[in-house]
This record gives structure tokens, C-alpha cells and sequence, in this order.
């Protein structure tokens, strides 16, 4: 059981269970600390679904997860982004009335220590607290390179930038493990290319696990390093990207077998 | 660097400071000058300038469409009303029904009275936001609106605390321009802080995306809470004043037209602007009075018009349609007038002249 608590993220014989319909079931993962894993299916696989039971949107019907050991199953998603894990969102959820600069100063919240009545009288650890929570989101900013629309209200950025700005946000809850549900979705070849590299730098300069969902194949044969195919709520396959790319089961999913394959 | 920056302070704060004086010395002039309908007037205006802030922190900057303001009013006006009326007030007002003990012997001062006032709405409110805001927006505004009603129902129902349907008459008449603009100030002031603070920050992301905000680590509850509780709060001391300004109150005054009218106010300067509350709360109430007008019977080219009740609301609602129509997000939509935006427009100019762009 030692093994298990080094890891950075379990999942234990996860079974989501909606109704009639089992939209994940059986559902293990093992993922190292530093690793970037990717998880991928045909639409409707259940993807998502198993996104959605790690960040804690929803509560499995069965199984555990755990985050370095700890079991976090079951809480609440602002709990759980408070004990490290963060997210992105398929389809992009910005605050769109907020600056982009607003938008990572709200991940940032989490960490404040200054109590409202602090906030509202300006004490000096509020104010202590939020010079640096500028800093280092300006330096988030700097990073993913949107320091110069700091200022622009999320909705009126382009897409590919909106993008960026939920990694940034995310970044900004300082998170040990980071999810990304199909960041490159609608990027142009060019984005994309960028992105990757994004996603490689992030992971070493923050010390951060990935867990990416991704329909574009490219992406994940590229970047992962092992990933777990997932098709009607089931693992079919588990492995590195070569053992993926020649394995019948994967290969019958996406192109043939009655599933309707993407591309 | 800190000799500059201390320097700046204390400018900032001596011209603060100067601005405070001059605001209170303009009080103390139309106080003692202006006569009593138009100092009425204005005092109306600061005590619904609080009120409509307090709604648009709920509805505006935190996404919570609360309709629960005009019990939140009631609870206010009645605590205050009852610790500040006197005792014999109190016994020759509760003519049927005596008033329970402790509060047929007691009389407070103004100002404890209202900080009573609003921790017991604070309280009602986080009693009746705690269940509420698991509810989305128009579930969320039907069930305010029905914890509204039953507070009137109660009011009406417990004749030992309340009087019933009677109501209190005889409140003493504490409220004057120092006490309902300094309200305004406060809560001006307290809008200010609070929605450019971090937790306001948060409010504003939980308006926009719940999901998102919740996912980035923010606490819903507690910041959905905070903000139906100070809004309840801002509400509880405005409806303080405003039953020590009219000196008599009853539960039908705290009816759903109420909310009604204070929603517009917050509609109308723009939800999610402070600015804009303040603009329109002042306007809405002057113009509800200028209007009265076209409810005299007069002559016009001979002809004699009989005065027609009610007319100056539809002459109302159909200039909200109007403005409305023109500026669909209020007066001000969520942005400010203040210094920042002039600045903003200069250097918008100046953009536009450098490079075009944007």
C-alpha cells in the first residue's frame, strides 16, 4: 500500500452510476507524481464523467480517489481545489465579465488568510496579501504570455487565449495536480503546437501532474507519456503511446466497430 | 519611495477629509434651510441609495436574485421603531393587545437601536439565505419572495410584538439628513471595499460562473451567504430610518411593490454598478415625487382635468420601458463613473490617435 500513497492521483474501481446508465465503471488510474498521463475515448466515453468525480462535481457511486494518499472522494469541489487539485473545463468557462488579470486573482482566493473585516478596512495583512497575489498573477500572466491583454475583459479575448487563461487560472490555485479537459479542442494547428509546449512547461516549472483529456491525437501521443483509453464507461487499453497506437481494442474503437469515429 | 507614498496618503487623506466636511456642512445647510418636503425628499433618496446597494450586492455583483428585500425592510423598521419608541408610546399604541416584556419598558438610543436593527435582519437573513441560496436564479427569487410574505404574515399575525395590522404610530422622528446620508455613505463606502476586495472578486466570479468559481477553490456558501446577509443587513438599517422618518409603519407597507421599486432602482442604474445605484436610486425617488403633478386635477387651455390616481405610474413605467429599451443594462451596465473612467476615455483617445486599434 505504500506504492499507493506515493502516488500523485488513485482512482479505485471507480462506478458512476446515473439512473439505469453506468457512464464509467471499473474505472482505475494510477498516476506518478510528475507524470503527464492522458486520458482518452470516443465521445461519450465517459471522459468527462470521470473528470467530474476527481474534482469532486460529482460523487461516485462506488470507489475512492485519492490525492497523494489522502482520500478526497466525496468533498466538495472547492474543497478538493483547495487540497490541489485544479481543473479546466471542456467548454471554456471563464468569468467572462472579469479581466483577464481578475480572472487568476480569483484562483488566488483560495489562499487568503485576511478575514472579510480585514479586507474591508484595508488592514496591512489584507494589503500584503493582495500586492502579492497581483505579483504573482502577473507573473502567471507573463508565463502563459497574456501580460499584455491583462486588462481586457475574458469574454473579448480570442479563443485560443481564453484557453490559456483557464491553465492560468488554474495555475493559480497552486495545485499539485492539474486536469485539462481538452485544452486543444478548436485550436488551429499553429495553437496547438504552442499549447503543447505550454502544458510541457508548466508541468516542470510548477512541479504539477497532469491528467489531460484529448481527442486530438496528436496531442496526446506527443506529450503523454502513458495514457488510458476509455470506451462506453470501460478501460479497453492502458498503456505508452506506441502500445496504444498497435492495440486492436483502440484502433476498433475509434475507426470502426459502429462508434462513429472523430476525424 | 515611502516618504513619496506616505506623502501621497496623507493627501489622499486630507482631501478626503475635506470632501467629508463639505458634505456634512451641504447637510447642515439644506437641514436647516430647505423646507421640510424637500429635506424629506432627500432623505428618502439616501435611505433607498443604501437599500438599492444593498440589493444590487445580491442580485448585481453576486448573481443571487433576491426578492426577499421588503421583509428584510419590515424586520428593520419594526426593531428599530421598537426600541426607540418610549414607553408610554408604546402602552398607549398597543391599545388591544399589550406589548410582551422586555420590550414594553425599554427605550433605546438611535443609533443602538439601528445596529440592533441590522443584526436582526442579518440574521433573519442568513436564516432565510442559509436554505435559499441552494436555489438558482428565478427558483431563488420566487422562494425571497415567499419568505418576504410570510415575514409580513407574521408581522400582521403577532399582535403582542408587533400590533397586527395596526401597526406603530408614534416612532419618534430620530431620522434627519445627518443620520440617512451618513447611512448612504456608509454603505457607498462599504460597497466600495467590499466589491473590489478579493471577496468581492469572488462574488463577481460566482455571478458569472458558479461551476468555475467553485472549482477555483471558491467556498459558495459562505460568499453566497455574505453577500445575502449584508444585503439583508443594508436593508434592515434603511428600513430603520425609514420607519423613524414616516414615524408610522404597518405590515402592508412592506408589500411586494417594495422590493418592486428598489429593484428597479437597481435595474435602472445597472446591475453590478455602485454608481449607477446611487444615480437612480436618487432620480427614481425625486421623479416618484415630481410626478405627483399629474395626479392634481387642473385646468389646461380651459379644459378641466380631473386628477387620476395611479397616473404618475404609468407615466412611470412607461419612461422605464423607455429607458429600458435605450440602455438595456441600466444607466450604467456594471461599470463606475468615477475618476478611473475619465482617465480611461483620455487614454482611449489616445490609443485611437496613436495606432488604430480597437
Amino acid at each position: 500500500m505504500s506504492k499507493i500513497n506515493d502516488l500523485a492521483l488513485v482512482c479505485e474501481n471507480i462506478r458512476m452510476q446515473f439512473g439505469g446508465l453506468a457512464a464509467v465503471s471499473n474505472f482505475d488510474l494510477l498516476i506518478p507524481e510528475g507524470a503527464l498521463y492522458g486520458l482518452i475515448g470516443p465521445n461519450g466515453a465517459g471522459k468527462t464523467t470521470v473528470f467530474n468525480v476527481i474534482s469532486g462535481v460529482l460523487n461516485p457511486t462506488e470507489g475512492r480517489v485519492r490525492l497523494f494518499g489522502t482520500d478526497v472522494t466525496g468533498l466538495s469541489p472547492d474543497e478538493i481545489a483547495r487540497r490541489g487539485i485544479a481543473r479546466t473545463f471542456q467548454n471554456i468557462r471563464l468569468f467572462r465579465n472579469l479581466t483577464v488579470l481578475e480572472n487568476v486573482l480569483v484562483g488566488h482566493h483560495l489562499r487568503r488568510e485576511a478575514t472579510l473585516g480585514e479586507a474591508l478596512l484595508a488592514f496591512p495583512r489584507y494589503r500584503r496579501e493582495e500586492s502579492d497575489m497581483l505579483r504573482t498573477s502577473q507573473e502567471l500572466l507573463e508565463d502563459v504570455g497574456l501580460e499584455d491583454v491583462a486588462h481586457y475583459r475574458a469574454s473579448a479575448l480570442p479563443y485560443g487565449q481564453q484557453r490559456r487563461l483557464e491553465i492560468a487560472r488554474a495555475l493559480a490555485t497552486k495545485p499539485r495536480v492539474l486536469l485539462l479537459d481538452e485544452p486543444a479542442a478548436g485550436m488551429n494547428p499553429a495553437e496547438t503546437e504552442q499549447l503543447m509546449q505550454l502544458i510541457l512547461d508548466v508541468r516542470d516549472r510548477f512541479n504539477l501532474t497532469i491528467l489531460l483529456i484529448e481527442h486530438e491525437m496528436k496531442v496526446v501521443m506527443n506529450i503523454c507519456e502513458r495514457m488510458t483509453v476509455l470506451d462506453h464507461g470501460q478501460i479497453i487499453a492502458e498503456g505508452t503511446p506506441s502500445e496504444i497506437q498497435s492495440d486492436e481494442k483502440v484502433i476498433k474503437a475509434y475507426l470502426g466497430g459502429g462508434v462513429i469515429a472523430r476525424h | 519611495m515611502t516618504g513619496n507614498r506616505s506623502n501621497n496618503f496623507v493627501r489622499k487623506a486630507g482631501i478626503a477629509l475635506a470632501l467629508l466636511i463639505a458634505f456634512y456642512l451641504c447637510l447642515f445647510w439644506v437641514q436647516t434651510g430647505w423646507d421640510v418636503y424637500k429635506v424629506r425628499i432627500l432623505n428618502l433618496s439616501a435611505i433607498y441609495i443604501g437599500i438599492t446597494l444593498g440589493l444590487n450586492l445580491c442580485n448585481g455583483f453576486a448573481g443571487q436574485f433576491s426578492l426577499g428585500i421588503a421583509g428584510f425592510m419590515a424586520v428593520g423598521a419594526y426593531t428599530t421603531a421598537l426600541l426607540t419608541m418610549s414607553p408610554q408610546t408604546k402602552a398607549a399604541v398597543f391599545f388591544i393587545d399589550p406589548l410582551i416584556w422586555p420590550l414594553n419598558s425599554i427605550q433605546w438610543g438611535f443609533l443602538p437601536a439601528l445596529l440592533m436593527a441590522g443584526l436582526v435582519s442579518g440574521l433573519v437573513g442568513f436564516a432565510v439565505g442559509a436554505p435559499a441560496i441552494r436555489f438558482r436564479d428565478d427558483y431563488l427569487g420566487i422562494t425571497t419572495l415567499g419568505f418576504a410574505e410570510i415575514i409580513r404574515v407574521v408581522f400582521t399575525n403577532t399582535r403582542t410584538i408587533t400590533n397586527g395590522a395596526l401597526g406603530l404610530k408614534g416612532i419618534p422622528p430620530h431620522t434627519d439628513l445627518y443620520w440617512s446620508w451618513t447611512f448612504a455613505l456608509v454603505c457607498v463606502l462599504l460597497m466600495v471595499r467590499l466589491t473590489n476586495s478579493s471577496y468581492g472578486r469572488a462574488l463577481k466570479a460566482i455571478r458569472d460562473d458558479e461551476v468555475a468559481a467553485e472549482a477555483m477553490g471558491v467556498n459558495l456558501f459562505y460568499h453566497k451567504c455574505l453577500a445575502f446577509v449584508i444585503s439583508a443587513m443594508m436593508a434592515g438599517v434603511g428600513g430603520g430610518l425609514l420607519g423613524n422618518l414616516i414615524t408610522t409603519i404597518d405590515p402592508n407597507m412592506f408589500r411586494f411593490p417594495l422590493t418592486f421599486t428598489v429593484l428597479m432602482m437597481a435595474v435602472l442604474g445597472g446591475l453590478g454598478s455602485i454608481t449607477g445605484s446611487v444615480i437612480a436610486a436618487t432620480l427614481v425617488t425625486v421623479a416618484m415625487e415630481v410626478l405627483r403633478v399629474l395626479e392634481e386635477p387642473r385646468v389646461i387651455l380651459g379644459i378641466f382635468l380631473p386628477g387620476i390616481p395611479g397616473m404618475r405610474m404609468v407615466v412611470f413605467s412607461i419612461a422605464l420601458m423607455v429607458v429600458i429599451l435605450f440602455y438595456p443594462k441600466g444607466f450604467m451596465g456594471d461599470r463606475e463613473l468615477g475618476l478611473d473612467s475619465f482617465r480611461n476615455l483620455a487614454a482611449r483617445f489616445r490609443r485611437t490617435f496613436l495606432r488604430k486599434q480597437v
